[in-house]
């Protein structure tokens, strides 16, 4: 998903004390962008030198990358080197919080703060390398699918308790699970980011139908076995025909009958208390006029990462070291809108949820807000917007 | 396109040469040498300023517990102090008083005041009264440590005087003033003589010393005269028993008189100015800085901010392992930047490996050090890097990287490029004074400022950090009704580029192409000149530099389009200031005048002629007071209007049409449709820029790029024009008063400078639609609170005065205006992306890959807007939640399509109620 912005991205992971490096991940331009080890030193050494004297070097920018560093618990550095084009501190700062926020919860956070033995480490954060890709492609969209029945990627269905887990945690397990190789049930040791960073729980899946899977975190007692063969069966058997409709691929996560007003070629709306959201880039009715697909969602990313970090207030996963620049404002923000050369975008910022839209450029600029309301309102079904 | 300005110039005015001849005449024979003379440095530079007679006054009297004796002579001959730039290179900043010049003498209260300086002359000191001072100075730093002055003033009026007794002696300073003093108390004289003898006074001078006041006279009046106290001066003019009668009988009515007393009471002293020093104190920081002065205070107040500016050579020697090597400048040298200091490594290290990686330079990185987040930003040239660090919290990282193309652009049009600012020794303090300019400016831009009511120096600090970095300079709108080329007829040692004048900060003529307006108005920024002339009555100021307009210097491509070439020459740039005018002239020697040899220092025709043309604009200044004190035509509202809270504070407000406007509002505030306002407003703002983008591209089209640029350009600048004269008559139909304004205005928009033949017609057309949308806001209500218009073509930005915002008090307005700034920056900085994305685009146009145009487009950003959400600060029922007013800050960017370089910007903040 990131790929097309022509820039690249790359994620070193080294000890903060030693400056070992753990691992490389990087996308985009391969071929260019396998980066050396001296510059892996020095991007290193860098931030070493300035932390022994007391000055933590965070973040530095040319005029077409950024580079983020980030130290989590005094012992892993994490830093990232992204030349996509809408690259920001603040979507780079989110990535290495999920980043290691993965490492956690494949890890533990024990295994990670006291580092024994940095060559078991390395081997075990091999598996990690796959989520941490899966990140890269979510950067900007961060916070976006949630799951626990996950269909496609997509959370299609939870119960309460896992609601109440946080919010990085929703979205990480759901990366999890579309990230790992396909098998038809596995029972995964998993550590909670922010519930339970120490402590393990084991993470159980099933495959009910190709591409729909059912997840459950759980201690010691259900058998993987007592699941896959007893429980899947009693539940879900009954379901499978309403389930295969939901697994159908549909390129949005509407309920059907929902209509947006025209000329909204892409939405986000995240629930702001249930901590959910949902997307699409070729919602119902936007036809395929304007934007390719691809561009839309990049458009999107784009807009939410602009307007998250400078007007609306700071949600979901722990804020950054950095002054937010919203923290200026004596007056609060609750509208945006942006207009450009091929879209137009809209923000809102209700009690309960936020949406941004990407609009079709013919869409009079005064009908944006409006039109943003219906569509807040058609989307939330609640009138009160 | 800097043709256009060369070629603008008018010749000169024949008719106006006998009023020049006279002002000039008493320029030139008045005193024999102009009294900057001696501040020319070798090296031909000259930074020379004086203030006027009562702002040295204050400024001398605040400053006067630490220096007293000095500080009292100087202002009892009416003298001026001048620190000049060359003798900050030995750090020791001795004052060097000056002749006052015969602009002052003629404001002067007293034409006895001429007379008694050749007595002073007479009196057996053939050096003048510079050497007096510099006795007294010497003699005197030590020994009269408790000695303060007091200025107070009192209202005389002669014509209540009673006819009788005129023949008495001292009986004016009894009558008319109220103060009795009895000569014949001789028991103090000779004490006294003793005193006066030491500081080179005549032995039969005797002091006035205050024995007693006349009840319900003024002086009695004021609390501040004590008995006790000597009289030293009256209105600046030295008095003692012998003159005191006459210098009194001068006054020819009822005035105010400023006497000056001698006073040994410190605590009453204090008190007594301390309302003066509030006042006061924030111009004094200013100009004391200007004056390059040590300001403990000012330092000290920033001193815990980490701030530094390092200028860092990336080749080291490595034979030549000195400690600290690579730091070829460095300022300044205080402990928070220490730690900024020992890591510059970082600073190296990352220059050089970022460029290395990803082929691009270094422009920004953050720290975090003592607490803070300290953005630090580069700007690199061959082997050299120029580091700026400051924090997040005063500057935000967006703002600093315009700040750093601003300071390198400042330092290369005053030096030629950076390696000559910071490699020459000689350099150092004059770079340091540069950057404690620059950084009080950034760190605290309040107290810089010294507004008299609190709103507006709340407008200036908020808007300060904005308003700094547009490339433009604040534009008055004013007709062109004043002609500077006035001047112009002279033997050319030097030629003329053009001018621009300046009235209180705000510009009101040009003549310069927009490359070296921007030049000269950064310069004029990193100097305070701009404010300076804004609040106080500059005495005068002359400033005389070699300076490299980068516009000139520059091979740009455009000369090789017309096939004109820029002579090889070299730039001289002379700022006049003389109360709150500011003229700055840009010459040229070499090319087709004579070549220039050596560092030539100012000329004193050259400084006279433009002193005159000021002089000559005197009559003017009304108008243009007049302008700034009347309320704009896009009418602003307060957002204080819009809430319940404050509105019982509405009959206060005498302004009708606003107040019924308001009215108005909240009565439709509540129905639905009010929600649609704003769209619709902002349709017909888009619209309204239209005809000159149109006009611009078909420019574009015919006549190639550069033209088309050049047409546009003017096109724009009278589209804005026109804009506000309709507005000017929009205001004199409302107001009877504003029609002769009116009148005037229409009339000398008429020979327009930049009117060209084949616009015309256009323009024309273009009048009459921009008649029909003088508003920027539509509906009923035309709710306005604040807006910024930025002309990059021209160098322009307009924006409310500072008069019209301060009618505009209340709570949550001040509130409003900072946000609405702190949103300007978001703003514009989405918008220089957009630019620098376009650049790039146009760059490398051959490469026409699909995918990637379509995603280079998806961030040109034409029209942003935020809307806001606030209520009143202190809501205190319970039962109702707190009423809430919903506001938009809306940024436009125009024509950035049609060609690059025409940019211009529009933002707006305006409101719609809920």
């Amino acid at each position: 998903m990131g790929e097309e912005g022509g820039g690249s991205v790359t994620l070193l992971c080294l000890t903060a004390s030693s400056g070992v490096p753990l691992f490389c991940r990087s996308m985009g331009a391969p071929s260019k962008h396998q980066l050396p080890f001296s510059v892996i030193g020095s991007l290193n050494g860098v931030h070493m030198f300035g932390a022994n004297l007391d000055v933590l070097l965070t973040a530095a920018c040319t005029a077409n990358s950024h580079v983020v560093w980030r130290v989590f618990h005094n012992s892993i550095t994490l830093i990232v080197l992204s030349s996509e084009e809408g690259a920001s501190d603040f979507a780079l700062g989110r990535l290495l919080d999920n980043a290691f926020s993965a490492m956690v919860l494949i890890l533990g956070l024990e295994e990670l703060v006291n580092v024994r033995n940095i060559e078991r480490l390395k081997k075990d954060l091999r598996v990690s390398g796959g989520i941490g890709e899966c990140l890269e492609a979510f950067a900007g969209a961060a916070e976006s699918r949630f799951g626990c029945l996950v269909a496609g990627g997509r959370l299609a269905l939870a119960t309460e308790p896992w609601w109440q887990l946080a919010p990085q945690e929703l979205l990480l397990l759901s990366w999890l699970v579309g990230s790992l190789p396909p098998h038809a049930a596995r029972d995964y040791p998993i550590y909670l980011p922010h519930g339970s960073p120490t402590v393990p729980h084991r993470l159980l899946t099933c495959q009910l139908l190709p591409g729909l899977e059912a997840c459950l975190i759980c201690g010691p007692r259900p058998a993987l076995h007592t699941v896959e063969t007893e429980l899947v069966p009693r539940f879900w058997k009954p379901l499978l025909e309403p389930l295969q409709a939901c697994v159908n691929p549909q390129p949005h996560s509407l309920p059907p009958g929902t209509t947006l007003p025209p000329g909204v070629l892409a939405f986000l709306l995240i629930h702001r208390e249930q901590r959910s959201s949902q997307s699409s880039v070729q919602p119902p009715g936007s036809g395929g006029e304007g934007l390719s697909p691809k561009h839309r969602a990049r458009a999107l990313r784009h807009f939410y990462a602009l307007v998250a970090a400078r007007y609306f207030p700071w949600e979901g996963s722990p804020a950054p070291p950095q002054e937010p620049f919203q923290a200026g404002f004596p007056h609060r923000a609750r509208h945006c809108y942006v207009v450009s050369a091929t879209h137009k975008a809209y923000a809102i910022h209700a009690p309960q949820h936020q949406l941004f839209l990407l609009l079709a450029p013919h869409v009079p600029t005064f009908a944006l807000r409006p039109l943003a309301a219906r569509a807040l309102q058609r989307l939330t079904g609640d009138a009160a917007c | 396109m800097f043709s256009v300005g060369r070629y603008s110039i008018p010749r000169p005015v024949t008719r106006n040469l006998e009023d020049l001849d006279s002002v000039q005449s008493i320029l030139l024979h008045s005193d024999l040498e102009p009294e900057w003379l001696d501040s020319v440095q070798k090296n031909g530079e000259l930074f020379y300023l004086e203030l006027s007679e009562g702002e040295e006054e204050t400024l001398l009297q605040d400053s006067s517990s630490e220096v007293p004796a000095v500080n009292h002579v100087r202002f009892r001959e009416n003298e001026a102090e001048v620190i000049q730039e060359g003798s900050r290179k030995e750090r020791k900043y001795e004052p060097r008083l000056k002749k006052i010049t015969k602009i002052l003498k003629k404001k002067s209260l007293l034409p006895k005041h001429s007379g008694k300086k050749g007595t002073g002359g007479s009196d057996g000191h053939p050096s003048g009264p510079t050497s007096i001072l510099k006795h007294q100075s010497t003699q005197k730093v030590g020994v009269i440590v408790q000695q303060r002055y007091k200025d107070v003033c009192v209202y005389v009026n002669p014509k209540r005087l009673p006819n009788d007794g005129a023949g008495e002696k001292l009986k004016l300073l009894e009558a008319l003033v109220g103060i009795v003093h009895q000569s014949s108390w001789s028991s103090r004289r000779a004490e006294k003589q003793g005193e006066q003898d030491r500081s080179n006074k005549g032995i039969n001078e005797e002091k006035l010393v205050v024995h007693g006041l006349v009840p319900c006279s003024s002086a009695i009046k004021t609390g501040q005269i004590l008995i006790g106290d000597a009289l030293v001066a009256v209105n600046d003019v030295d008095v003692n028993a012998e003159n005191i009668e006459r210098v009194l009988s001068c006054i020819p009515g009822p005035m105010q008189v400023k006497l000056t007393f001698e006073t040994s009471v410190f605590e009453h002293e204090g008190t007594s100015q301390q309302r003066y020093k509030q006042a006061q104190s924030a111009m004094n920081n200013l100009v004391r800085l200007l004056w390059g002065e040590d300001n403990m205070d000012l330092q000290l107040a920033i001193q815990g901010m980490p701030h530094i500016v390092m200028y860092l050579t990336l080749k080291l020697d490595s034979e030549t392992s000195k400690d600290e090597q690579e730091i070829l400048y460095q300022y300044p040298i205080s402990e928070a930047s220490q730690k900024l200091k020992s890591v510059r490594g970082i600073f190296l290290t990352l220059c050089d490996m970022l460029e290395n990686v990803t082929g691009a330079h270094i422009i920004s990185s953050s720290l975090f050090l003592c607490g803070k987040l300290v953005q630090v930003v580069y700007c690199k040239e061959s082997d050299k890097l120029l580091v700026i660090g400051l924090p997040a919290e005063s500057v935000p990282l967006s703002q600093l990287r315009n700040m750093i193309t601003d300071v390198v652009r400042t330092l290369k049009f005053m030096y030629g490029s950076l390696d000559s600012a910071f490699c020459q020794v000689e350099n150092v303090s004059r770079l340091d004074h540069f950057f404690n300019l620059f950084f009080q400016r950034a760190i605290q831009p309040a107290r810089l400022h010294s507004n008299a009511s609190p709103s507006a120096q709340h407008y200036d600090s908020c808007s300060a950090l904005f308003l700094d970095n547009l490339p433009g300079v604040r534009w008055l709108t004013l007709a062109q009704e004043i002609k500077s080329e006035d001047y112009y007829d002279m033997r050319r040692l030097y030629m003329i580029l053009g001018s621009c004048l300046f009235y209180k900060g705000y510009l009101i003529g040009n003549h310069l192409p927009n490359e070296d307006l921007i030049d000269i108005a950064l310069y004029s920024r990193h100097y305070c000149l701009l404010p300076l002339a804004a609040e106080q009555r500059i005495g005068q100021l002359v400033i005389w530099r070699e300076v490299f307009p980068h516009h000139h210097l520059q091979p740009s491509d455009a000369s090789g389009v017309t096939g004109y070439r820029e002579p090889e020459a070299r730039y001289f740039l002379l700022i006049v200031g003389l109360r709150h005018f500011m003229l700055c002239v840009l010459l040229e020697t070499g090319g087709c005048t004579s070549k220039a040899i050596g560092n030539p220092g100012p000329d004193c025709v050259y400084v006279d002629q433009v002193k005159a043309t000021i002089l000559q604009l005197e009559g003017i200044d009304s108008s243009i007071e007049e302008r700034l004190e009347s309320p704009a035509i896009p009418c602003l509202s307060c957002a204080d209007w819009f809430l319940p809270a404050s509105r019982d504070k509405l009959e206060s407000f005498t302004t009708p049409p606003i107040l019924s406007k308001l009215q108005n509002t909240s009565k439709t505030a509540t129905s639905p449709t009010s929600k649609r306002r704003h769209f619709t407003d902002s349709s017909l703002r888009t619209r309204k820029p239209s005809p000159s983008r149109s006009s611009g591209g078909s420019d574009n089209g015919s006549e190639g790029p550069e033209e088309g640029g050049g047409l546009n350009l003017l096109a724009t600048v009278d589209q804005v024009r026109k804009h506000e004269r309709k507005e000017s008559q929009g205001f004199g139909g409302s107001e009877g008063s504003g029609s002769l304004f009116k009148v005037t205005k229409k009339k000398h928009t008429l020979p327009n400078p930049f009117h060209l033949g084949n616009l015309k017609k256009n323009l024309s057309e273009k009048d009459t639609e921009l008649y029909n949308a003088v508003k920027l806001t539509s509906g009923p209500e035309n709710t306005l609170f604040h807006y910024i218009s930025l002309e990059t073509m021209q160098g322009i930005f307009i924006t409310p005065t500072h008069k019209e915002v301060q009618q505009l008090s209340g709570s949550i307005h001040p509130q409003l205006i900072k946000n609405f700034h702190r949103c300007c920056l978001s703003i514009r900085s989405i918008f220089q992306q957009a630019v620098m994305k376009e650049k790039k685009k146009n760059a490398d146009s051959g490469s026409n890959s699909d995918s990637r145009k379509a995603s280079s487009d998806l961030n040109l950003v034409r029209e942003h807007g935020v809307l806001f959400e606030c209520s009143p600060d202190n809501w205190t029922d319970q039962k109702k939640p707190p009423p809430t007013m919903t506001y938009w800050v809306v940024g436009l960017s125009f024509g950035v399509s049609a060609a690059p370089a025409i940019f211009h910007r529009m933002y707006e903040a305006y409101a719609i109620g809920r």
